[in-house]
């Protein structure tokens, strides 16, 4: 434990009441540009808002007039009602569910193949040309996300799209015109492989930092053990960047539970039987649109909620999963 | 011991990073709409200049009109146009035009605040819908009752029924500027290539089909964000086949509007085309504009029902000789309670005055001046569009054959004009986009469109939350 430099070294035996320490213009500007700024700015703008939020989630308020009426939970009550929202709330659950998964699953063994899956002559090594890879594979992070969707918006063209394009070049005449945003089976599909093919670039350059903090003996300890590339993989790599691997799980799962940007220039509508809608395109309509602001706010709160507790599933997987290793290793 | 600590700040550390992000996108929402318990009455909007022949609703001199205008795809120069004139009919005054995109993101902080602009063009994607601000706009009768610039009654200088698509509750609520007719559209020269004529009814459309299948081509193709368009001439249709009756069920929500047998009939007719393969695949998956393109460029298929906003919308990926021209919606049989000519038009880009705004006459004055001979020609001239304002488009249209089918089919429907407003009064288009994709793609059966429209419909008549305004 340090000490902190603000507390004087006690110099008598008893204890101190209510004797309070000089404010001097040190203490009191410290504590005005590092406490009360900090929490000031971080009330106005963060919390505020959010009990702003959750306070409008209880009136009928239109948007456009200064006054609203407290109406209780009934906004709460209409969403659970409200088909087509309960529809864009699963498309968020079912997209955090698989984007991080699977962005996470390739992202990592990309990372694998790059630091520790080369020749097993040697010293432990990526595979050849695998700086190369890193770069190119880092690339679509550079892209804003509003630009990956517009690119697959002609990728995925019925008619004039490269997908098809291709499809129908090597023979597969059935792809000919085939709506791959506009056909309620392929839609979902579609829009959450642009998310993962937009992030496991960037979460595979995560990772392989996280491998190269992994000391090399290691590794060349299990090889001498006989573990094979997967088993070192699962058994060593994992464990070690556990830490990395949550953080990437939720930083996706807040991104899923979004997942506006991409949904909005895939399909702006909602896609076939609405099965692209998100929560925020939703939430958006109704209170821009519909004017009814109130009830938009419900859909934010609902948001928030479901973020938090996405993240307290991550939390409490991993540290089910973590606490029995922790206590093998005691 | 020392590593187990560190990694218990970590995670406290990031479950903090977590919450804060958690929060964050609730927060910057919302963050720009803090309401504002700002409720002072605006008494500048009645004190004012004295009233006279020039300035019929008294405008105060030197007075600054503020105007926030849709820039969509007639750009806000025509408003423009209209404020320098205003300028210089009113030494001293000046008139601040702003265009936006986004209408109702823009102005809500300013409605909410009491700080509205004095006139605005509601129009767009992001319009706030007419229900939510309707106490808080002006009743512009009294702008129809004024004389325009020229020293007629503006009332005598428009075309029949441009009231009604401004109208809510018996209010005049919001004045639509431009004329738009909702059409079937065509390439006239393809046509006479090929000595097809324009269907008049739905059996000659499904022959027709036929006729362009042989030829390669298909009837009709849409785009995802378009579907409803096919849902506007179904409608118009089934309201010239079953008359007025229809057009009121549906208007005014009512438990099975959708089954009526003229609406029926109309699905019927569409769902053959869709089952015989005479849409263009693919709709479903592709950008709307895109679309229209492989219509006006590609010529793939033949006909395309749309707004007279087309010819402008597709200017620049329209095939030279094109000659696009329209026809009304088919009806279903000689027994249409209206004739064929009967004409689905109805004014668009509605202007309003917020009764709150701080030089209200200011604001009337500018549609006024709008609403002059001098102004709806320009508009015509450069947007290749009508105005409400009669008479403002010469024979040759301009050089535009759409243009003059417009004029055409208008004089040709005489009275027999006619809109509807419940889809965009009640905001359910995103809803029933998703009911005509599916229904286009031959995914669902004229059966399941049917219920899904009525379930929409329903939805909307049991909220008593949603302001219902009943047509009559």
């Amino acid at each position: 434990m340090i000490e902190s430099p603000l507390v004087p070294i006690a110099d008598t035996e008893k204890p101190r009441k209510k004797k309070r320490r000089p404010w001097t213009f040190d203490r009191i500007s410290f504590v005005l540009v590092f406490l009360v700024l900090p929490l000031a700015i971080f009330s106005v703008f963060v919390v505020w808002p959010f009990v702003q939020a959750f306070w409008y989630s209880l009136t009928d308020w239109s948007g456009f007039t200064p006054d609203m009426n407290f109406i209780g939970l009934e906004n709460y009550q209409k969403l659970l009602d409200d088909d087509i929202f309960m529809t864009s709330l699963r498309n968020n659950v079912y997209l955090a569910i698989v984007v991080p998964f699977v962005t996470v699953v390739l992202a990592f063994a990309l990372a694998t193949m790059i630091t520790v899956g080369g020749s097993s002559y040697g010293a432990t090594r990526g595979l050849r040309g695998s700086s190369f890879y890193r770069v190119i594979s880092f690339f679509p992070y550079t892209i804003p996300a509003i630009v990956i969707g517009l690119i697959w918006l002609q990728m995925f063209d019925p008619s004039n799209g490269l997908l098809n394009g291709v499809l129908t070049g090597i023979g597969l005449d059935g792809f000919a015109s085939y709506p791959w945003l506009g056909d309620a089976r392929t839609a979902m599909p579609a829009s959450m492989f642009v998310i993962i093919w937009g992030f496991v670039g960037f979460y595979m350059v995560l990772f392989v930092a996280a491998i190269k903090s992994v000391p090399g003996e290691l590794y060349d300890a299990a090889r001498i053990d006989g573990a094979g590339r997967l088993r070192t993989a699962l058994s060593v790599t994992l464990p070690l960047i556990r830490d990395n691997v949550q953080t990437a799980y939720i930083y996706l799962g807040i991104l899923a539970l979004d997942a506006f940007v991409y949904m909005a220039a895939l399909n702006p509508g909602g896609g076939p039987e609405n099965s692209t809608l998100v929560m925020p395109q939703r939430l958006l309509l109704t209170a821009f649109e519909k004017g009814q602001f109130g009830l938009a706010s419900a859909m934010g709160v609902v948001m928030a909620i479901a973020t938090l507790v996405f993240a307290a599933l991550v939390f409490t997987v991993n540290r089910l999963a973590g606490g029995r290793q922790e206590g093998v290793r005691r | 011991m020392s590593i187990e600590k560190k990694t218990v700040d970590r995670r406290t550390l990031l479950r903090g990073a977590l919450a804060a992000a958690a929060v964050l996108p609730l927060s910057s929402a919302l963050a720009a709409c803090a309401g504002s318990s700002n409720d002072s009455d605006n008494d500048s909007s009645t004190k004012g200049g004295k009233k006279s022949e020039d300035n019929p609703f008294g405008m105060a001199a030197d007075s600054t009109t503020d105007a926030v205008i849709f820039d969509g795809g007639y750009g806000t120069d025509y408003v423009a146009f209209a404020a320098t004139i205003m300028q210089k009919n009113h030494k001293g005054s000046t008139v601040k035009v702003s265009p936006t995109t986004e209408i109702s993101q823009e102005l809500q902080p300013r409605f909410v605040a009491g700080d509205p602009p004095d006139l605005i063009d509601n129009s767009g994607e992001n319009s706030i819908g007419f229900a939510t601000i309707l106490d808080q706009v002006e009743d512009l009768s009294d702008v129809l009752d004024a004389e325009n610039l020229e020293g007629t009654k503006i009332r005598d200088t428009l075309y029949e029924g441009i009231e009604a698509p401004g109208t809510f509750d018996g209010k005049f609520a919001a004045l639509n500027y431009v004329m738009t007719v909702y059409a079937v559209w065509y390439s006239s020269s393809l046509f006479e290539k090929n000595g097809w004529t324009p269907p008049k009814t739905w059996d000659e459309a499904i022959a027709l089909g036929a006729e362009a299948k042989k030829a390669g081509k298909y009837l009709f193709l849409w785009g995802k964000e378009a579907a409803t368009y096919y849902q506007t001439m179904a409608i118009g249709s089934a309201i010239k086949q079953g008359g007025d009756e229809v057009r009121l069920a549906l208007e005014n929500l009512e438990a099975n509007c959708w089954s009526k047998p003229a609406v029926q009939a109309v699905f019927e007719a569409m769902g053959t085309i869709v089952d015989r393969g005479y849409m263009k695949p693919g709709g479903a998956g592709t950008q709307f504009t895109a679309a229209q393109a492989q219509w006006s460029n590609n010529q793939d298929a033949l006909l395309y029902p749309s707004g007279s906003w087309i010819e402008n919308e597709m200017k620049d990926q329209t095939k030279a000789g094109f000659d696009m021209k329209g026809f009304p919606e088919m009806v279903v049989d000689d027994s249409s309670a209206m004739p064929w000519e009967a004409l689905h038009a109805a004014a668009g880009e509605p202007f309003q005055v917020p009764s709150k705004g701080k030089n209200v006459p200011g604001g009337k004055e500018l549609l006024r001046t709008m609403l002059s001979k001098e102004a709806a020609t320009n508009f015509a001239k450069t947007k290749l569009a009508p105005t409400i304002v009669k008479d403002t488009v010469p024979a040759d249209g301009f050089g535009s054959t759409a243009l003059v089918s417009q004029t055409d089919m208008l004089k040709a429907a005489g009275p027999n004009v006619f809109t509807w407003t419940f889809v965009d009064l009640y905001g359910t288009n995103v809803d029933q986009l998703v009911v005509w994709n599916s229904f286009l793609a031959g995914k669902s059966s004229v059966k399941e469109l049917t219920s899904r429209l009525q379930d929409i419909t329903d939805k909307v008549r049991e909220d008593d939350s949603i302001k219902k305004i009943p047509v009559t």
